[in-house]
Parts: C-alpha cells; sequence; structure tokens
C-alpha cells in the first residue's frame, strides 16, 4: 500500500494542483478582510471607552483631590475668662449665654495680635478683613471645646481652625488676584497677608480628615463641610437593604425555582419581577413617599424609608440574579441527592444552595452597588435635606434619624453657588467610587472563596 | 466473569422483589410507556435493552418515582415493592428512594470530598448513631464498590477530582451506603472506557449476592455479561422479558431477534 502511494507520487513529480495552497482565492481575502474589519471594530470599541473612562477619572480626580487638603490657620488665643464668662460662676448655662458671635470676635483679636505680633504690615488690610480669614465654623468649634472643659478658661491655647473657603482655594489655585479684585467675599490684602502667614507658619494645608467626619455646612462655609452624615447614612441604609432583601430574595428565589407549579400564576409573578427590574427608580421614590412616609407615617429623610425604598428596588436585581445562579446548578447533582434519598428541601440547602452561593453574593453585592449609587428615589423621601446633625447609633432609634446619603450629597452640593462646593462634590464621588471599589473587590473575593469546581 | 455460558446460568432465587402490573407513562400527551408488566427478582441483575427512546430509562425511573421531578410526566398501573405500591398517595418518595437507590448514567459526585459523598445518605437517612460507626459504613461502602484501596488514603479529597471510572464507582458506593434493597443503574458504563466498565460490571455481578441490581444498557454484550434477566422493550412495549440466555440464543419475539441480530435500533 505504501508502495503504491510513493510510487503514485513519484510518477508525477510536477503534478499541478487544481488550487493553490499558497495564493489566497477571492472568498477567501473576503472573509479575512471581514475579520480583520471585526476585530478593529472591537479594539476601537475598547479604545473609545477607555478613554472615556480615563476622562471621566481624570476630571473627577482633578476637580475633587483638593477636597481632602484644607488650609488650617494655628495660632494661640487666650481664653478671656471675663469676655466668655462674665458671671464668673463657670456654669453652663451662664456659658451657654455667650454665643459664637462673642468667640468669632475673640478668634478674630487674637489672629490681629499674632499678625501684630510677627510684624507683617500690609497697605490697606484692616483688622476685620483679618477677622475674616478664619472660618465661621471656628467659633463654634472653640465654643464646644470650652463648654466640655471649663477649665480651659483663662488659658492661653493653640487653636487649629479652618481658613475660609477663599483663602483655601488661593492656596489650591482656584481663587487667583484677579478673580479676588472682582469677588465681594475676598480682598487682595487678604491674599497678601495669607501669603505672608504661610511663610510664617501659621497657615499651612493639611489632610483633611473633617471632609469624612464632619456633617454638612451651610453655603457660607464650604470649608468645614463634610460627609460623615452621608456616609453614616448610606451605611446604615445598605446594611439595612441587605437584610431585608437578601433573606427575602433568596427565599422567593428558591421557592419559585424549586418548588413553585408551574402553572399561569407563577408565570404572572415572574414576568412581573422582571418587570420590577426596569421599573424607573423615580417611581420608587414617589411610591415610597406615598405608602412609607404618608401612609405608614414613617419620619422624612430618615435612612429606614431610604433603605425600604431602595429594597424595593434592588429586590428584583437580586431575584433575578438568585434564580439564575440557582439554575446554572447542573441538574445531575439534584438527581444525585433525590437519588440518595434527600428530600427536595434537603437537596436545596445541603446541596443547590451551597453551589449557587458565589452567584448569589455577587448578584446581591453588585445589586447593593447599584443601590448605594441611586439618587433619584432618595430625594422623594427627603434625603436631600440639609442635615447638620449625627443620627443616634442604629440601635437607640437612628434609623428613624434625618440623613442623607453620598450620592444626594453628590447632588446637593452640585447645585450650590460657591465653587469650593463644586471640588466637595467631586471629593464625595471619589469617597462613593472608593465604596464602589470596596464592594465589588468583596464580590470578587467572595466568588473566589465559594468557587467550586463539579 | 463466565459471559461464555450464559445458558448455563443458574438464579439463585426466584423471589419477587418489584412486581409491575399494567404501567402506563405519559410526558404531557406524549404516551411513553405502554402496559408493561414485569416481574423483578430479588439477588438478580436485571438489564433492560433496546433501541434509544424505547422507554427503558423512563420505566426505571419509575421504580424509585424520580419520574415525580417531571412536571408533565404521569404515572398509572401499579408497581409494588414486597407487595406494596409504591404510587400509594401515602407513599413518601423519599423513603422510597432510600429502598430502591440509584445510580446515573453520567458520574455525577457531589462537589465535595470522597467521604461526605458517602457518608450523605446514612447521614440524612439516620444509619448511624456515631462517628465510628459512620467511617465504618463509609469503608463498607468503599470496600463494597472496589475504590477503598485506591481512595483510602485521601478520603478528604474532592469526590470531582476522581477519575471517571473512579467517580462512577464513587457513586456507586455512595447509593450501596444507605443500605438499599434495589439498585437502579441508569446505563452506568457509557460515560467509561473499557478497563473502568469491566471493573463496574465485576462489581455489579458481587453486588448481586445483596441486593436486586436492574440495569439500563446500550450494550448487548454487556447486559449478556452481567445480568440474569433481559428485558426488549421497544417504542414504549415491553416486548419480550426473560432469562438472558434465553433472550439471546432463542427470542421468542421477532422484533428481539431484529435487534439483537442488528437490523433495528
Amino acid at each position: 500500500m505504501t508502495d503504491a502511494i510513493t510510487g503514485d507520487l513519484a510518477a508525477t513529480p510536477g503534478r499541478k494542483p487544481k488550487s493553490s495552497l499558497l495564493a489566497q482565492d477571492a472568498l477567501t481575502r473576503r472573509r479575512n478582510a471581514s475579520e480583520a474589519r471585526f476585530k478593529y471594530y472591537g479594539i476601537a470599541a475598547i479604545c473609545v471607552s477607555l478613554l472615556t473612562l480615563a476622562i471621566m477619572l481624570y476630571t473627577i480626580f482633578s476637580d475633587g483631590v483638593g477636597a481632602f487638603q484644607q488650609a488650617k490657620l494655628t495660632f494661640p488665643v487666650t481664653l478671656d475668662a471675663e469676655r466668655l464668662d462674665p458671671s464668673g460662676n463657670r456654669s453652663r448655662e451662664d456659658l451657654m449665654k455667650v454665643t459664637t458671635i462673642g468667640y468669632a470676635s475673640l478668634l478674630g483679636d487674637a489672629l490681629n495680635a499674632e499678625v501684630a505680633a510677627r510684624g507683617i504690615q500690609i497697605d490697606g488690610l484692616d483688622g476685620r478683613m483679618i477677622n475674616d480669614m478664619v472660618s465661621r465654623d471656628a467659633p463654634a468649634r472653640v465654643r464646644n471645646m470650652v463648654l466640655a472643659d471649663p477649665s480651659l478658661l483663662g488659658q492661653t491655647i493653640t487653636v487649629q481652625v479652618y481658613a475660609t473657603g477663599r483663602i483655601d482655594g488661593y492656596l489650591k489655585g482656584r481663587v487667583t488676584r484677579e478673580t479676588a479684585a472682582r469677588d465681594a467675599n475676598v480682598s487682595v490684602e487678604q491674599l497678601d497677608l495669607a501669603d505672608e502667614l504661610r511663610a510664617a507658619g501659621i497657615l499651612t494645608t493639611g489632610f483633611n480628615s473633617g471632609f469624612l467626619t464632619n456633617p454638612d455646612a451651610s453655603d457660607q462655609r464650604p470649608e468645614s463641610a463634610g460627609l460623615g452624615v452621608a456616609i453614616i447614612g448610606s451605611i446604615y441604609m445598605m446594611v439595612m437593604v441587605l437584610l431585608f432583601t437578601l433573606p427575602v430574595g433568596v427565599a422567593a428565589s428558591i421557592y419559585l425555582e424549586e418548588f413553585a407549579p408551574k402553572n399561569r400564576f407563577t408565570d404572572i409573578i415572574e414576568i412581573n419581577i422582571s418587570n420590577l427590574a426596569a421599573v424607573p427608580s423615580i417611581v420608587f421614590g414617589i411610591l415610597g413617599l406615598a405608602i412609607f412616609i404618608n401612609f405608614m407615617g414613617l419620619p422624612q429623610s430618615s435612612s429606614l424609608v431610604g433603605a425600604l425604598v431602595i429594597s424595593l428596588m434592588t429586590l428584583p436585581t437580586i431575584i433575578i440574579a438568585t434564580r439564575a445562579s440557582l439554575r446554572a446548578v447542573p441538574p445531575s447533582i439534584r438527581q444525585a441527592a433525590l437519588g440518595v434519598g434527600a428530600s427536595q428541601t434537603q437537596t436545596v440547602f445541603h446541596h443547590v444552595l451551597p453551589l449557587a452561593m458565589p452567584g448569589i453574593l455577587t448578584g446581591t453585592i453588585l445589586g447593593l452597588a447599584t443601590a448605594l449609587g441611586e439618587t433619584a428615589p432618595l430625594l422623594l423621601i427627603g434625603m436631600v435635606a440639609f442635615v447638620t446633625n449625627f443620627p443616634r447609633g442604629p440601635l437607640d432609634g437612628g434609623v428613624l434619624d434625618p440623613a442623607t446619603a453620598l450620592p444626594v450629597q453628590v447632588y446637593s452640593w452640585a447645585s450650590r453657588a460657591d465653587p469650593a462646593f463644586i471640588e466637595r462634590s467631586s471629593g464625595a464621588i471619589i469617597v462613593l467610587l472608593a465604596f464602589l471599589v470596596v464592594m465589588n473587590a468583596v464580590a470578587i473575593l467572595l466568588r473566589r472563596r465559594f468557587e467550586r469546581r463539579w | 466473569m463466565n459471559d461464555m455460558r450464559i445458558l448455563e446460568r443458574d438464579l439463585d432465587t426466584n423471589d419477587n422483589k418489584i412486581a409491575a402490573r399494567g404501567v402506563q407513562v405519559y410526558y404531557g400527551t406524549t404516551h411513553a410507556l405502554k402496559d408493561v408488566d414485569v416481574d423483578i427478582l430479588d439477588k438478580t441483575v436485571t438489564a433492560f435493552i433496546g433501541p434509544s427512546g424505547c422507554g427503558k430509562s423512563t420505566f426505571l425511573r419509575c421504580l424509585n418515582r424520580m419520574n415525580d421531578t417531571i412536571a408533565s410526566c404521569r404515572v398509572e398501573g401499579q408497581i409494588k415493592l414486597d407487595s406494596e405500591d409504591i404510587y400509594d398517595p401515602k407513599v413518601d418518595p423519599v423513603q422510597l428512594r432510600a429502598k430502591v437507590g440509584m445510580v446515573f448514567q453520567k458520574p455525577n459526585p457531589f462537589p465535595k470530598s470522597i467521604y461526605d459523598n458517602v457518608a450523605y445518605g446514612p447521614k440524612i437517612h439516620g444509619l448511624t448513631k456515631s462517628k465510628a460507626e459512620l467511617d465504618e459504613v463509609v469503608e463498607k461502602s468503599l470496600r463494597r464498590a472496589a475504590l477503598w484501596n485506591e481512595v483510602k488514603d485521601r478520603l478528604d479529597a474532592a469526590g470531582t477530582g476522581l477519575s471517571g471510572g473512579q467517580q462512577q464507582r464513587l457513586c456507586i458506593a455512595r447509593a450501596v451506603a444507605t443500605a438499599p434493597e434495589v439498585l437502579l443503574m441508569d446505563e452506568p458504563c457509557s460515560a467509561l472506557d473499557p478497563i473502568a466498565t469491566a471493573q463496574v460490571e465485576e462489581l455489579i455481578d458481587e453486588l448481586r449476592s445483596q441486593f436486586s441490581v436492574v440495569i439500563v444498557t446500550h450494550s448487548m454484550q454487556q447486559a449478556a455479561r452481567v445480568s440474569q434477566k433481559t428485558a426488549f422493550f421497544h417504542l414504549g412495549n415491553l416486548v419480550e422479558y426473560g432469562e438472558t440466555g434465553q433472550i439471546f440464543t432463542n427470542p421468542k419475539d421477532p422484533r428481539t431477534e431484529s435487534y439483537i441480530t442488528g437490523r433495528i435500533g
């Protein structure tokens, strides 16, 4: 047999092939061209999306990083007992009678004295302008210090307080001498003084931990506005959403997937769950306003109502993700369990659910991540309010206290006039993104941890 | 194995284990199994043969009510296990399946350790009182499935990490561990290579001493090798049922003869 083949080949040494394999025919060329074109479309699409992401991140970070830095003034203040405690008996009621106006003038005088002591002379700069360098947040802070510890009265302490938003902006390059000349809130002389104070080490910039811990602040003092209430509100809501949705969602999915008879009624339920996932979020806000606040009488702006509304939105997502991962468990596992005499419930809880767990957890965390960024429904239930008091602890009824949430804080800062708030708004977006990255990382870790082959 | 002398093979017992009378199975409107009467003997290997879609697997799955899990499936007629009707409304299929174990076509160990795979059945049925007793059951079952020597040093390893033949023997050990009275096997060797197949067949022959084994197979050689009784199904009908030797050497029905000689199927 082998001989015959070699003989045949040898007999036709220069036989021409019907079509050469070395040259592409027209059809192959066209096919290859379309394949290459498709590859370039894909690469182009990826490039466009990466570029968009890069631009977005660059804008957010270049605008927002400044929010984590803050200009602060450090100078000695003598807490004059005669001005702060006219009655002289150190009782709390009498100390309370001195308002922040009294403290403001004290702080202003102290800074004026410090400027004079350093021998800083600037033409056209008056004492009032120096007073205005100090944030309006500072007197309240010093007052709280004194109220907490009246023995400070009469002592000279070194305080570190925020400089006003304009001075802060000058150090970050947002305010220049040209804009200051047109700005009623800041003068060129103040900027000159800022330079001098900086050289003297009184005005410094440092990490702004207050951005993460302070509550929101009014339009006049952007420098003291922080995300404290919003972060607590968001954490309260996410924990509650998880507690509300995971048990309900998983139980509903297991019933629908493993136990429910397949009839018209369950079909209708399934269609409705899919439809609920597509309902615009603001509709849920109106629903929450009508039912939870107007009908059930729960307090407005509270994180409980926010969590209930967001739970309604997240539930369909979690049910769909859970059902998909239950369905992905191979039927052979179910048969094996039933075959050794496990009941339907044992089959589900011993075998199917553990295998579906990574999918369920990933779906849940991604659902929560979406919920974390949800803004529209929260606007309708009053969580866009200006909240300066921290909610109480979650078990002391803090979930009923007014709170805001991170995305809502972004929205409300972005709509304020002072450019300092725009910086804070971008800073808040960075914090929000950090939360999302952490949640997604947790989702990936959990998936790795629970993933099993079968 | 004495596959060359099937005519001379004698039966150990003639006790009836399962008696099926007038069994009809419908999938929706499809009439999948028509009027099947079979007596399955204790401590005997019974083979179901027939072309694809003839209903042999369907009938097998009736015997431990695995068909209950298919919503559109409807079973009529009577199947008695030790003279108790298994389709009686009072019967809990879970209890039935503890008595009638099953091994599937594709090896399907749980994604757990080898030990947990075997121990799962005894655990959920409360067959053992202590850990030591459970260890003993696991070892006995693995030995009976001819797997013990291969896995005794790695009982904590994943059952899914074994080779195909080992996985199938693990599934047999898992089924044996619940101490069933009948073992159903749905083409247990179709995913295995010839060596693993030979091991499983040898195993089936040994299991016969304790249980009644019912095996569905596409391989007529396998049916001839392992079984004492053979049933031939065709288009939902039980065409012929008898001693394996008689079916393969002297079939009464012309359809059986055609199938065995390769003319239909």
